[in-house]
């Protein structure tokens, strides 16, 4: 009797075991078939893609990036293209687990600079110089594309392009009888009558640091010119330049000042972009990402909308960098993953969604493209149009400084910028611990 | 000293009720604490994100956003997580319960050797956080060609949770009296039956904690999802979540929506597991 | 009796599935780390073999000391917070009207995932529109700190939040030990003109104090490894001042690339918590020596 029990529930589970195990295996085999194109009659093949722009956020970009897979699906009937997506964090973590199992998609989306680099020492991104030198040939705006490139060859086709405005709110200026600053000694004026005023001058989320090192960067490149801050981190200068001492200072001072909301160190961007939404601070320095918050978004009221403008970031007196210097840089671009067994599909695909996107993502989505957008004839709001000439006249674009910097030294870059924000060190040990970081890793 | 007793208690009425007017005082304010979050949450979701920053949280929505539930469910799939969600938390939630009680069963019923080193070796199992383990997970799961199978994450949850819900069973298992059990041994019951009719009727208490523990754990649960699944079929509802995190735009509302949408079935489940941690206890007595 | 408690054949297969899964799942996968840890990695290229390199950086590194010192700090006070809860789950279960409902109610923040909950503390945490701080200006406190961002506050700040989140938790352990607690016992109890208070002291606390035991460990070791909530508040700022233990490991290996050091503290982790937890046991175990 006892045994009879055994053997009934021993087999039955051992019966469980197997009947998972061969489904999953079975299901698992069609599907790893069908999707990796391992199967080599190859009649059928299948693009994995990975992209960043859920329907539920990004609901203009998601609709793009579909008609343009469809189009691209039907010019190519042998081919089908296997969308997953995630938000921008996961993403970037998922990304990180495929590689170390040598799984990442065949095309998926990357950053520049830093981000890129150790996927393509770890030989995980096709180079895609055949690409830039044949059918993409001069479409991309200067120096997008290069942002991509590692020893001269480029690992990634970027999508987009941003600078960095400072936004204001220009019924709270005319409130308090300020203008928008041209010059550095103006800007801090404004500041200071906003402050006396109680009025929050300027909205930052600097929990996400990258925000503060925003501004860090700017006031860098308006005392010593652009190309300071860029020779410190390609270790052909130093980042105990006075000019980048000089600019940390400069910071404290705009703290000491209050400039920044209460509490920014704490704050997180959405949070600061909310106060300045809803126009409880005057000013804000974000990408142009975010062009779409004061142009199209019906979420925000009216009334805020047609009360931002944006200034260029201000010039200091007796510095070397010019106004139309700008900060920003590339922002997503597509790679093609080196161990693809569709190479030559996924380069196809990726040709032929950067053209498409191209002309399409400023009118239907309002993200500026890297490749070159004629405005003329383009139905967009001033705004746009008037970024998109300044862009035209930019003299020069420093990329984000965590962007192009390593991981590891872009985190003691962000560590910095909050504790020199929170006034936890000075000036100068906040130059000593990135030229430290920095010098660590030659 | 009886009599002491007495007038002190007599003395007490008059206290006790002045003290339990005070304690149920409390007991309300704590209550109120704790129900606020769930009406917050669903303020939050019924709020643009203009509406979530910069203002303040007590602020009623100004003109509540139904739309934000009408956009989770047509453009965040939520839907098809929900399915996914629910029977995939079912399943690893009486797999972890059914494991968990076999090895609690035979490390504090059954005479063996080993059992306070397999014991340990179990507990160790509690210590590991996910993030050390998700890499080699991911080979492993790669390896059995479990990526992207709803299995892989079933089993994880399950491993996950088993040191957590033995250690909760064992210390109800101690204190658990063994006449019963060895009454049955006597009168030749079958190993199984023991378990089976005694032991884990006798356990409902404990066994409906550990599911609520369990089913909120495994229900809330997003790292192993995210990681090996890929395909939409398969997807639960946390993932839901990031539809609405964008590259540079999050719409909070819609997650509040989300949010909301999904801790209903949590909620109805808890309320119904929560009785039964009660009910056992009165069906173990009537049986003992 | 004893044939029947000592079958090899059922203990086998009572014990092995449970135990094959946690093998596989739990301790394959950290040994595997434990390997990566002795190694140069940055998850991606090849590995080179260190030796102990990443743990003599380790023992020298300062931000992670100052993190193990907030996650020591967390399981201080997260052992600590068990008294309250333990009293609380008293009441509940004891005979009071509305106990049912009540302990309903106060189980609800354990439903939320921790994003909701993350979000919710972030907002009364604002400094500017918070209902913390709007609470505060309104009963006449000038400058009220801006808690996420102020280095001396913020981690307990986040400690609240963290306490808060796990109260459901231990509170439904509790009640439903004191559940099982045999009616007699206390009906006895009561008939001697035991108090409520005394009759929770003497007789039901030690009854289930196993359950309690049980729950110091629980505390402690979740604690050590604790992640949530810290790393989306504050990611571990304001410069390190809320860092932990975990989330200094996840920043090396995820968000700085720094794989084999990243494992090398997960691994360190895993051997500080089976330290704590042995002595934790030591100091618990009383002579009626329950093994668990």
């Amino acid at each position: 009797m006892k045994n009879a029990w055994h053997k009934v529930l021993f087999s039955f589970a051992l019966v469980l075991m197997f009947a998972l195990a061969a489904c999953g295996g079975n299901e698992e085999e069609s599907e790893e078939n069908a999707s990796s194109g391992e199967n080599e009659s190859d009649s059928a093949k299948t693009i994995e893609f990975m992209h960043l722009w859920p329907e539920g956020s990004s609901k203009q970009h998601h609709e793009i990036v579909n008609s343009i897979i469809d189009e691209f699906e039907s010019d190519h009937p042998d081919v089908t293209v296997d969308v997953e997506i995630l938000g921008n964090e996961q993403y970037k973590e998922k990304l990180k687990v495929l590689s170390t199992s040598n799984e990442l998609p065949d095309v998926g989306m990357t950053w520049a600079a830093g981000f890129l680099d150790p996927y393509v020492s770890g030989n995980m991104f096709a180079p895609l110089d055949d690409i830039l030198e044949g059918p993409l040939k001069d479409k991309f705006v200067a120096g997008t594309a290069e942002a991509y490139a590692i020893d001269d060859v480029t690992y990634g086709l970027p999508l987009e392009l941003n600078i960095t405005p400072l936004y204001y709110n220009q019924r709270i200026f005319d409130e308090n009888g300020v203008e928008a600053p041209e010059t550095f000694e103006e800007l801090k004026e404004v500041i200071q009558t906003l402050a006396d005023n109680g009025v929050t001058p300027v909205a930052l989320g600097n929990k996400d640091r990258w925000t503060g090192s925003m501004w860090y960067m700017y006031l860098a490149d308006r005392i010593g010119g652009p190309e300071v801050l860029n020779n410190a981190i390609d270790r052909t200068g130093s980042f105990e330049d006075p000019a980048l001492i000089k600019a940390a200072e400069e910071i404290q001072e705009l703290v000491d000042m209050g400039a920044f909301i209460n509490g920014f160190n704490g704050l997180g961007n959405d949070e600061a972009k909310g106060y300045f939404i809803n126009e409880q601070a005057a000013m804000y320095l974000m990408a142009t990402w975010d062009l779409p918050e004061w142009t199209t978004n019906e979420d925000n009221p009216q009334e805020f909308r047609d009360s931002v403008e944006y200034t260029k970031f201000p010039t200091v007196e007796g510095g070397e960098g010019d106004i139309n210097s700008y900060v920003g840089g590339p922002g997503v671009g597509l790679f093609v993953a080196e161990n693809s067994d569709v190479k030559e599909e996924a380069k196809e695909f990726v040709t032929f969604f950067v053209e498409k996107w191209g002309e399409r993502s400023v009118t239907d989505a309002g993200v500026i493209p890297a490749t070159v957008v004629d405005t003329e004839g383009l139905d967009l709001p001033q705004m746009y149009i008037d970024i998109l000439n300044d862009l035209n006249e930019a003299s020069n674009l420093t990329l984000y400084a965590d962007v192009q910097m390593s991981a590891g030294v872009a985190d003691v870059h962000l560590d910095s910028i909050q504790a020199l924000f929170g006034e936890a060190i000075t000036p100068e040990e906040f130059a000593k611990q990135q030229e430290d970081a920095l010098a660590a890793e030659e | 000293m009886a009599q002491t007793q007495n007038t002190a208690g007599k003395d007490n009425s008059i206290l006790t009720k002045v003290g339990m007017g005070v304690l149920y005082i409390c007991l309300i304010i704590v209550a109120v604490f704790q129900i606020y979050p769930l009406v917050w949450l669903f303020q939050f979701s019924l709020k643009s994100n203009a509406e979530v920053f910069g203002m303040s949280p007590f602020a009623l929505p100004q003109e509540p956003r139904w739309e934000n539930y009408v956009r989770v469910w047509t453009d965040g799939n939520i839907n098809l997580y929900f399915f996914n969600s629910v029977w995939i938390t079912v399943a690893s939630v009486l797999l972890t319960i059914l494991l968990a009680s076999f090895v609690t069963f035979a490390i504090t019923r059954m005479n063996w050797k080993l059992n306070k080193l397999v014991l340990g070796l179990f507990m160790v199992g509690l210590m590991v956080p996910i993030h050390s383990a998700i890499i080699p997970l991911f080979a492993f799961f790669l390896d059995l060609n479990l990526i992207d199978h709803p299995l892989s994450i079933i089993l994880s949850y399950t491993a996950f949770n088993l040191p957590l819900t033995i250690m909760i069973l064992l210390g109800f298992y101690y204190t658990l009296p063994r006449e019963i059990e060895e009454a049955a041994v006597v009168d030749g019951c079958s190993i199984h039956r023991i378990f089976f009719q005694i032991t884990l009727p006798m356990t409902t208490p404990v066994l409906a904690t550990t599911a609520i523990i369990n089913m909120i754990y495994n229900w809330n649960e997003f790292i192993f999802v995210n990681t090996f699944i890929s395909s939409d079929k398969f997807k639960t509802l946390t993932v839901g979540i990031q539809n609405f995190i964008g590259q540079y735009l999050t719409d909070w509302g819609a997650i509040g929506a989300t949010l909301m949408i999904s801790i209903i079935p949590i909620l109805i489940a808890f309320l119904i597991l929560s009785n039964r941690i009660v009910e056992g206890i009165a069906a173990g007595s009537v049986k003992g | 009796m004893n044939k029947v408690m000592s079958n090899k054949a059922v203990i086998a297969l009572y014990v092995l599935p449970a135990f094959i899964l946690i093998v596989a799942l739990i301790y394959g996968p950290i040994l595997i780390t434990g390997y990566y840890g002795l190694m140069d990695w940055n998850g991606i290229g090849a590995m080179t073999f260190v030796g102990l390199e990443n743990y003599t950086q380790l023992i020298q590194d300062g931000q992670f000391w100052q993190s193990a010192k907030h996650s020591f700090l967390l399981a201080f006070f997260s052992t600590l917070s068990l008294v309250p809860y333990l009293a609380i789950s008293l009441i509940l279960a004891g005979k009071i009207k509305g106990s049912d409902l009540l302990r309903k109610i106060y189980l609800i923040p354990m439903l939320l995932s921790s994003v909701a909950i993350a979000q919710l503390w972030v907002k009364i945490y604002d400094p500017n529109n918070g209902m913390l701080n709007s609470f505060l200006t309104m009963v006449g406190v000038e400058n009220p700190p801006s808690w996420l961002a102020d280095t001396n506050l913020v981690l307990y700040a986040i400690f609240v939040a963290i306490l808060w989140q796990y109260a459901g938790f231990y509170i439904i352990i509790y009640y439903a030990a004191l559940k099982g607690i045999p009616e007699s016992l206390v009906e006895a109890a009561k008939i001697d003109g035991a108090n409520p208070i005394q009759i929770a002291y003497k007789i039901k606390v030690p009854l289930i104090s196993g359950v309690i035991k049980v729950t110091v460990v629980l505390a402690i070791v979740g604690s050590l490894k604790y992640f949530d909530l810290i790393y989306v508040m504050t990611g571990g700022g304001p410069n390190g001042a809320s860092e932990v233990i975990a989330s200094y490991m996840y920043k090396k290996a995820f968000d700085t690339f720094d794989f084999g050091y990243g494992s090398a503290i997960a691994f360190f982790l895993l051997l500080i918590t089976l330290v704590v937890t042995w002595i934790t046991r030591k100091l618990t175990a009383s002579e009626d020596e329950i093994q668990y």
